[in-house]
């Protein structure tokens, strides 16, 4: 309801403005077939069968200047893994308040990675997906304030960003339909550039409720034990297993190099849901390119790691039955998997770009590796 | 192979013919404007010029002298630029300059507006506009 009413405020801003006001639309696409290698694996939404679906996207973005200083943009986007339905994923108004001081309202995304803010423009990135172990949270946008400060410090651009709201809506953890809180959201994301070379860190807090549905095994098995830990009188640790409330944190770190040609990029993250059943994330990917005028070649390495402190074990050692129970579930949101990817993308038009990336993913824990292998085409327009 | 013969030899006279890029402002605007300025404006990172005007810029549509001007001051290709601005365009973090097809309607431009900045083919700058550099 919260999405609907802030996307019908920004038509409304747009439709009225449009007799007055200039409405430039842009837009982007990414058109990418893929298929996994193996039969039985399911690598980014892709099984054995070709699909040109999956990791499509179509959006277009509706800027209008209502007046010098205002400006109301909405971006409207079809995602082939939802049907093509158009979604409003951005909207929101900007007020300038000087060359280097802007605050923004409304639906947006959130700043959690270096290219959070253009993830769906495959076009300004060189992989048909940005590392996936790195860029996994299940939630890209909120809906709040964000104050945006650019200044030069020297030869460096320095932009500083702090956001502020909240995000509402189902997402897959753990259930497949989880229904999701993230209240209090505030955050800072620094970014300093100086010519080839940029580094960013980011920090956010939140405090975070996902309800798990009965609609997965693990679904079923975290809720049967928080039951049966409540109705056994331990509620501190039934509630260290619901992600009710929680305290989460995120925190990233990241640089990239643009020098002669050669492209260098590195992020770090760790996130965390205190006091849940969700262990504690810790990823990071390293990326090297080498550009030769339309085609740059590409080598990524990605590493994800989740577990939980060991001092979450044996939480209950007066009842094995449950002590076990708590040792499973924490064991069972381990993660720890390895990626790597070879790709290439090809400016073969001023606007588009052809790129094909193979990945091999390789679960640590499992010993399972998935081939995938996908061909795109990104514009802009 | 004619065709490709063809386009190379254009490619060599476009080079020859726009070996200068002229960098244009309004004859009314007194600033001084740098090579660095003239970079950070044609990227957004300048808004305005050092008398506190808010700067106008104007770019050309991906012809030769765009090319030009793009490799000698901003030193991107023009899939780089288009990659930079996406970043900014669709983050409503910046748009960037408006287009003109040819260096007439920069020059027409340029001489009717005061905050304006614009770069032509050096040989077809006229009394209408102000030169700031020649690259």
């Amino acid at each position: 309801m919260k999405k609907l009413s802030v996307a019908v405020a920004i038509c409304c801003a747009l439709a009225t403005s449009s007799a007055s006001a200039e409405v430039r639309i842009n837009g982007f696409a990414s058109i990418v077939g893929g298929k996994s290698l193996d039969s039985d694996q399911t690598l980014y939404g892709y099984d054995d069968d070709i699909s040109f679906k999956n990791e499509s996207v179509f959006a277009l973005q509706l800027t209008a200047d209502l007046q010098e200083k205002l400006t109301a943009t909405a971006q409207i986007v079809a995602r082939g893994a939802n049907d093509f339905d158009a979604d409003f994923e951005w909207a929101y108004l900007t007020y300038e308040f000087s060359d280097d001081l802007q605050l923004s309202a409304g639906k947006m995304r959130l700043p959690l990675f270096r290219y959070s803010d253009f993830l769906d423009v495959g076009y300004t990135y060189r992989w048909v997906r940005p590392p996936q172990s790195v860029y996994n949270l299940p939630f890209s946008t909120y809906e709040g304030l964000s104050l945006l400060h650019t200044t030069q410090l020297g030869d460096w651009d320095s932009t500083v960003q702090v956001v502020y709201g909240s995000f509402d809506d189902n997402i897959a953890v753990v259930s497949v339909n989880g229904d999701t809180e993230l209240n209090n959201m505030a955050g800072v994301n620094w970014s300093l550039s100086y010519d080839w070379f940029s580094a960013r860190a980011a920090y956010f807090i939140a405090d975070t409720s996902i309800g798990i549905q009965n609609d997965t095994a693990e679904g079923m098995a975290l809720n049967g034990l928080e039951q049966a830990l409540r109705s056994s009188g331990f509620s501190e640790q039934a509630n260290d297993i619901a992600i009710n409330e929680d305290d989460s944190y995120f925190l990233a770190f990241g640089f990239s190099i643009d020098y002669n040609n050669i492209l260098f990029d590195a992020e770090y993250t760790e996130f965390e849901v205190e006091n849940s059943a969700l262990a504690k994330q810790t990823q990071y990917y390293t990326s090297l390119g080498y550009r030769m005028d339309e085609v740059t070649v590409h080598l990524t390495y990605e590493n994800n790691d989740d577990k939980h402190d060991s001092s979450r074990y044996n939480a209950l050692p007066t009842v094995p039955p449950l002590n076990a129970g708590l040792n499973q579930a924490l064991e069972g949101s381990k993660a720890k998997s390895n990626v790597y990817t070879i790709g290439a993308r090809y400016d073969f038009h001023p606007m588009a770009a052809l790129k094909v990336d193979f990945s091999r993913f390789e679960d640590d824990i499992t010993n399972t590796e998935t081939d995938v292998v996908a061909v795109g085409v990104d514009l802009v327009f | 192979m004619k065709k490709l013969i063809l386009a190379s030899m254009l490619t060599m006279c476009s080079t020859i013919a726009f070996a200068e890029v002229a960098v244009i402002v309004n004859p009314a605007n007194a600033n001084a404007v740098s090579q660095d300025d003239i970079k950070k404006i044609y990227l957004g990172k300048s808004k305005s010029f050092a008398d506190g005007t808010k700067v106008n810029p104007v770019n050309q549509n991906g012809n030769a002298v765009a090319d030009e001007f793009n490799d000698k001051l901003v030193g991107k290709s023009g899939s780089q630029l288009n990659a930079y601005w996406s970043k900014l365009v669709f983050t409503g973090k910046g748009t960037p300059p408006g287009k003109l097809d040819n260096d007439q309607a920069v020059i027409d431009f340029v001489a009717a507006n005061a905050d304006a900045i614009g770069y032509i083919d050096s040989a077809k700058a006229s009394d209408k506009v102000k030169v700031v550099g020649k690259y």
